[in-house]
């Protein structure tokens, strides 16, 4: 047999989550103390228990929420629906959160999706590409008139999430092994981002979540001030939209300004 | 053919004992690193690795190659690779003589190949294509096995070997791979040892594994056991003063267990090197 049809069969008999009957068992030799599915069974049973580390190491407070019966079979049907084409294992828990949306048993669960979308975030801010915070005196060199025309990019680990608003305090209760709160279903905001080598979070209002979310798509600080968006809501103006910027860069999320040419 | 210089003893460099290595900074020879591990971003694995390498010499060990599978090279991940080395500049890299999966599918297990000429030939030029892209000589690791295939036509180690010379490759000799796979298999372990070209050996590993019964598995929970230090021994007796390096990946113990297993295995070199002296004289 050729090494490409040997190892066809082997994969297929290890996806296929079942070590009995397995094709590739015609090749696989009994050894003196075990029997050949046994053998087998090894690298099957290895396949699902890795896969499912990867899940719960990722998922941690997902896990808390669900309970673990409920998870490992989250975790099955993930598997099974989602052999990994990722090279580096790093990747393979990506999609869970989609998949959550997509399945007919977990799409009506928002508060699992948030939590899951919340700590896929968190997990994504903590290796992400590194920047330069640039510190606020850097504006100085900025003249006032060229304020409106100001644009910012930010952190690389930077993610504005829209969650319910218990998602926060369900995952600093799962992570502290504490009871779990009771569930909040009003609709809520969060910052995802890396400082000090370290994921960290928190909670935006509505209108810095909007001014957060324009800035980071490119809008010049003047511009985010005419959003109509912006401008309903409540407390917007610029002063307010200052004293976020200024936050911001506190917060070491932004790592360049310049100013954009009228005709950007 | 040149053996990179030996680096001593070494452990893995693994985030549970990062703290613990940057703030007392160990008698440890040099790290070796999981490449996967660092080929992310940036964030804390990239500043650690940065500030261990500041002290520690570095070598790259990866699970992801594929080297033996039917799938064409992933030269998207050889680059990344390439550039990770570019930035840790590491003694060597290494990945191992086993494949992760074929159709564009990884099942990140080192899984099993059967020894035959096909596969040597197979083997053998794509780690040729691997070196000739990575411009350096790659250190091939033998994998541990839970099964054997009846296509199969010559064993472990003279398949290891020939690979060796045909791609003129380094190997990473893994002891406690070959005693596992040799209880597995039923073969004699120190036939393994004494087949392989001393030339060809820049490292080994040794690890602990698992027992259950009937098969031993490769999981790096647990000290070394007495059978792999004596298999390790007549190994460093062979092939004289290489690089070696303790694997632990899972039930994690105080750093200074693995510091204390590390501390045995220079006693056994040290042994060793005074009976080579003293029989020299």
């Amino acid at each position: 047999m050729k090494l490409a049809e040997l190892q066809a069969m082997f994969q297929t008999g290890v996806l296929a989550g079942a070590e009995d009957g397995a094709r590739v068992l015609e090749s696989v030799k009994n050894s003196g103390q075990a029997d050949r599915t046994t053998l087998f069974g090894v690298y099957v049973n290895a396949y699902r228990a890795r896969l499912a580390e990867f899940l719960a190491a990722d998922f941690p407070a997902l896990r808390a929420l669900v309970g673990e019966e409920a998870f490992d079979a989250l975790a099955d049907a993930y598997i099974a629906a989602q052999p990994s084409r990722e090279r580096n294992a790093r990747w393979y828990t990506t999609r869970l959160p989609d998949f959550l949306r997509e399945s007919a048993q977990w799409r009506d669960n928002v508060r699992a999706i948030d939590l899951a979308s919340f700590e896929r975030a968190l997990t994504d801010a903590f290796d992400a590409p590194d920047a330069e915070p640039l510190a606020i005196d850097a504006l100085g060199a900025f003249a006032p008139e060229q304020w409106p025309r100001l644009a910012f990019a930010f952190h690389p680990s930077l993610v504005l999430l829209e969650l319910e608003a218990g998602t926060i305090a369900t995952h600093e209760a799962a992570m502290e092994q504490q009871e779990l709160p009771p569930r909040d279903e009003g609709r809520g905001h969060a910052a995802v981002w890396r400082a000090d080598l370290d994921s960290v979070h928190c909670a935006l209002e509505a209108d810095e979540f909007l001014a957060l979310s324009l800035a980071m798509e490119g809008h010049a600080f003047g511009d985010i001030c005419q959003m109509a968006a912006f401008r309903d809501l409540e407390d917007a103006s610029p002063e307010r939209l200052a004293q976020m910027l200024t936050g911001w860069f506190q917060e070491g999320l932004v790592v360049g300004a310049e100013v954009r040419e009228e005709n950007d | 053919m040149t053996r990179p210089a030996p680096l001593g003893h070494g452990l893995g460099l693994r985030p549970i004992y990062y703290d613990q290595i940057l703030s007392t900074r160990p008698a440890v020879d040099w790290f070796e690193i999981i490449s996967e591990n660092y080929m992310t971003g940036g964030g804390r694995p990239a500043a650690m690795l940065e500030r261990v390498r500041a002290d520690y010499p570095i070598v790259m060990h990866g699970v992801a190659m594929s080297l033996a599978s039917t799938d064409p090279l992933d030269f998207d991940y050889l680059r990344e690779l390439k550039a990770l080395a570019e930035r840790v500049e590491p003694a060597w890299i290494s990945d191992h003589l086993a494949w992760t999966g074929v159709h564009g599918v990884t099942l990140h297990d080192l899984l099993p190949i059967p020894y035959t000429q096909e596969a040597l030939a197979h083997v053998a030029e794509r780690v040729m294509r691997v070196q000739d892209f990575l411009g350096r000589r790659l250190v091939v690791e033998n994998a541990s096995t839970y099964v054997a295939f009846r296509e199969s036509e010559m064993s472990e180690w003279a398949f290891v070997d020939e690979l060796a010379r045909r791609a003129d490759c380094l190997l990473l000799l893994d002891v406690n791979n070959v005693f596992v796979s040799s209880f597995n298999h039923g073969f004699d372990p120190n036939e393994f040892v004494d087949a392989i070209d001393p030339e060809r050996v820049a490292q080994f590993h040794i690890a602990g594994h698992t027992d259950n019964g009937t098969h031993r598995i490769d999981t790096h929970d647990q000290p070394v056991c007495d059978d792999v230090w004596a298999l390790y021994e007549r190994a460093r007796r062979r092939f004289g003063a290489v690089s070696t390096m303790i694997e632990r990946d899972d039930n994690f113990p105080p750093f200074d267990e693995l510091l204390a297993e590390l501390g045995h295995m220079r006693e056994i070199a040290v042994r060793i090197d005074a009976e080579s002296a003293r029989s020299a004289a």
